[in-house]
């Protein structure tokens, strides 16, 4: 994919191998014998997948987060449907970004490249298959890298969908450039300051808008996406990093928060793009975060609000996959990890297929049996 | 209370949104003490009813923990809850003739038993009334320790409409603060004037820094040079939304009208709500403002001196601290520490006279580099307790307005029964000198008095001083 990639002049490109990392439930305590490394599962949808690293450089802002850098760099990773299957899979990190998240993260007992050695299903630079697929933008939690969305992005990848992962730089523990240098948590300097979620999902709606920009038109493969079919998908802050996007950018046409507390000002006249909550037992109506109750009166197109029992904050993300890898023991009455991913694949893909594909799927109609821990709120799930 | 308590509620809502786990701000304070109430493990559950055990349990959480529980006589605080309870029975028009006070002795547990006992046989009588006296008992039994880091939140609901950041009430900030308005009105000086249009209703009605308040819905906000409670109708707090009428004066102009501005909730920017923020002054003054002692802020202050100070010589630094609400002793005490080593920055004492040095983190590197701070009667708590120690340790020159006076000591909270938190200080601070800035303030070197001329035209008289003295 290398050859293909190269950008319109003014982007910096780099083909490079997929990067970027986790951090485990905080819930659970270490115990048990660590595993070895993790093996993300496979993905379920009938395309081959494969990956890529774009390296972008918006010289119209200056970055949010260090005055001494000239320009807003972003780092995106891209999974896409691909010709073949067969190639080397795509390295989940490197081993220095592994170490800095499992030291921030506080994990011991295992060594410190144990993320890097995670196992994954991207073949690294594979040929795209395909054209004028449906682009769906993921943006991770707060200091979580992009690559902690990968077993939900290789599905949909799987599925049919250009997936396009952002880095947003210094709001991760690690990000690494081309050049070697790794960017770190800048804002988290910050994050106890009142306005810092509003600042954040500004500042990815920024983000979005401009690798929106670069992908649909400046990059010489932007024939493999459908600019009219785009969506957003995020978890923690990045889910409310989709809101404020669709909000400000109308190329996003439908969007999802995984879990995470919103920002973005919906005009009171109410907004009519498809969107879904997909929370935790957090996220219920009149919980302890009222920002998806104000934010529902004021949704007035297609809508979901959906609530998984048992399902944590990092049930919609890798974490939980990896945690026996780290040594970390799930705490009970936890949604399992591969359920916790499957069920996140399913409800992320059935929304998409819906609204970008115009296949509406039984999934998103209500309960089901074959998903008892899947509750549609408001109605059938008050606090208990 | 008023201004630590702002400073920790914009923490706490960012607690539930943030995604890495802040250190509590004022976590400080003694962990020893009465088993009556434990410090509150991760957020509380949802508030039930305050009932007369919780009041009861409020009342030895006070005894055995604040930093005058041990000498203080208990029925001060019996009493000031008992005369509330009969306002509020009096007010509801159900006075009765049992409500009068029972005998006290001064035995602490007996004349709880007591008062326990007439609480009951009264609210027995009102039963609809049940809830609201408790909460009033609470509420004046707090009241009387008059102790600005005393505080009972309960009942604490936000506008439902509201966005990370946002402000809630008219939209300006005047040179009498909400710490003074609705706090110690001795302090503020007339005229009453605007010193900054934030948003909302007042820069709707095009309300400017420097106009003059000359009435406030009807009252007049200084009666023969003496403040009035009519000020605090500037700083509405929600749910308040009665609409506040203006009489206003802008003196450039000569022009005299009225507004009349509704509270409510207004966006603000981000960017403005940093708690940290530099900028280089005259090619060789570093400048940074700091709005809290947040976690972490000493090191997000000391990171933008350095980085203003790469590659040129500074003639110094002017730390902006006007309108800090405080936080974290050990926060103030590290920023120090870049000034000055080996001293003891504060004291921190039981009623009895035991007091615990402060001292400075003398791994913290010494800046080296000639300091000015603004201070001014927004500047509150940890942020006192700075400027006390800059002043007393000769570590910079103090410049602006005497500080806010609202320092009683760091405030720990308790758990109650009904979810609700009760905070106060285990500790009473004293300043390096083991003088007393609670209700004293700590005074300016250089005070320089902003006028409504200076506002009206944006010059910074306190900065501008600053400056001088960093030039000299």
């Amino acid at each position: 994919m290398r050859q293909i990639l190269a950008l319109a002049a003014g982007l910096a490109v780099l083909a490079a191998s997929a990067c970027s990392a986790p951090v485990p439930p905080r819930s659970a305590a270490p115990s048990a014998p660590p595993a070895g490394p993790a093996a993300l599962p496979a993905p379920t949808g009938p395309r081959p997948v494969g990956t890529t690293v774009l390296y972008l450089k918006d010289t119209s802002r200056p970055d949010p987060w260090n005055p001494d850098a000239e320009a807003r760099e972003l780092k995106v990773t891209l999974w896409y449907p691909a010709e073949r299957r067969d190639g080397r899979r795509a390295p989940y990190m490197t081993a220095k970004e592994s170490e800095i998240l499992m030291r921030r993260e506080g994990i011991t007992g295992v060594p410190y490249d144990t993320l890097s050695r995670t196992r994954t299903n991207a073949v690294e630079d594979a040929r795209p298959a395909g054209r004028d697929l449906p682009l769906v933008v993921l943006s991770p939690g707060f200091t979580k890298p992009m690559n902690t969305l990968t077993s939900l992005a290789e599905e949909l990848a799987s599925r049919g969908y250009v997936v396009a992962g952002i880095d947003h730089t210094y709001e991760s523990h690690a990000t690494t450039f081309p050049d070697g240098r790794v960017a770190e948590c800048l804002a988290c300097d910050s994050d106890t300051d009142p306005g810092f979620g509003t600042g954040v999902v500004r500042g990815r709606a920024a983000d979005v808008s401009f690798v929106l920009d670069q992908l649909t038109s400046a990059w010489d493969r932007s024939g493999l996406i459908d600019r009219s079919r785009i969506a957003m998908a995020g978890q923690s802050i990045g889910g409310a990093a989709a809101l404020a996007a669709m909000v400000k950018d109308s190329r996003v046409r439908a969007g999802i928060d995984m879990d995470g507390t919103t920002y973005a000002r919906i005009p009171r006249s109410g907004f009519s793009r498809p969107f879904m909550f997909l929370g935790s037992a957090e996220h219920v109506p009149g919980g302890r975060d009222s920002s998806w109750d104000r934010d529902w009166r004021l949704l007035t197109g297609w809508k979901r609000w959906i609530v998984l029992s048992g399902g944590e904050h990092g049930s919609f993300t890798d974490l939980p996959l990896l945690a026996e890898a780290l040594g970390i023991k799930p705490a009970s009455g936890v949604l399992p990890a591969a359920r916790g991913a499957e069920l996140t694949r399913a409800y992320v893909a059935a929304f998409l297929d819906r609204h970008l594909k115009g296949r509406p799927g039984p999934l998103l109609d209500g309960p089901s049996p074959r998903h008892p821990e899947v509750r549609f709120c408001p109605a059938a799930c008050r606090r208990s | 209370m008023t201004v630590t308590r702002t400073a920790a509620a914009g923490l706490a809502l960012l607690l539930a949104a943030a995604c890495t786990a802040p250190t509590p701000p004022r976590s400080q304070a003694s962990t020893a003490g009465s088993a009556a109430c434990t410090q509150p493990q991760g957020s509380p559950g949802p508030e039930t009813a305050t009932t007369i055990d919780v009041v009861e349990q409020a009342y030895f959480c006070i005894l055995g923990n604040h930093y005058g529980g041990a000498t203080l006589d208990a029925r001060s605080l019996l009493v000031a809850g008992f005369a509330a309870l009969t306002q509020e029975l009096n007010r509801n028009g159900r006075d009765l003739p049992e409500a009068g006070m029972p005998p006290l002795t001064g035995d602490r547990k007996a004349d709880w038993a007591a008062f326990e006992a007439a609480y009951r046989k009264i609210t027995d009588r009102v039963p609809d009334l049940r809830d609201r006296l408790a909460v009033v008992t609470l509420e004046s039994m707090v009241a009387a320790l008059g102790d600005d880091h005393a505080s009972w939140t309960h009942g604490g609901r936000r506008p439902p409409d509201m966005y990370d950041g946002d402000g809630y009430g008219l939209g300006l900030e005047a040179n009498v603060t909400r710490s003074q308005a609705t706090g110690d009105l001795g302090t503020a000086l007339p005229p009453l004037f605007v010193t900054a249009v934030l948003g909302g209703a007042a820069r709707a009605a095009g309300l400017r820094p420097g106009d003059v308040v000359e009435s406030v819905t009807g009252s007049a906000p200084f009666i023969d040079g003496k403040a009035t409670p009519a000020i605090a109708a500037l700083y509405p707090r929600y749910p308040e939304a009665r609409p506040v009428r203006l009489r206003l004066l802008r003196q450039s102009t000569g022009r005299r009208w009225s507004v009349t501005l509704k509270p409510g909730l207004y966006e603000r920017d981000p960017a403005a709500l940093r708690v940290v923020t530099s900028k280089l002054l005259d090619d060789d003054v570093a400048y940074v403002r700091l709005t809290a002692f947040a976690p972490d802020s000493a090191t997000r202050v000391l990171k933008a001196m350095t980085r203003l100070r790469t590659g040129r010589t500074l003639a110094g630094v002017v730390l902006d601290l006007r309108g800090n609400t405080g936080g974290s002793v050990k926060e103030a005490a590290r920023l120090l520490s870049a000034f000055v080593h080996g001293e003891v920055t504060a004291y921190l004492c039981t009623a009895d006279g035991r007091c615990e040095p402060v001292r400075t983190d003398d791994t913290v590197e010494l800046l080296g580099l000639p300091l000015a701070v603004l201070t001014d009667r927004g500047c509150a708590s940890a942020c006192e307790h700075f400027s006390s120690a800059v002043k007393d340790l000769r570590a910079g020159r103090l410049v602006g307005a005497r500080t806010a006076g609202v320092i009683s000591g760091p405030s720990q909270g308790y758990l109650l029964r009904d979810n609700t938190v009760l905070a106060f200080p285990a500790r009473h601070h004293l300043g390096p000198a083991r003088e007393a800035i609670d209700r004293i303030g700590v005074p300016p070197d250089h005070h320089t008095p902003l006028t409504p001329q200076d506002a009206a035209a944006g010059r910074d008289p306190a900065l501008a001083k600053a400056l001088t003295l960093l030039h000299e």
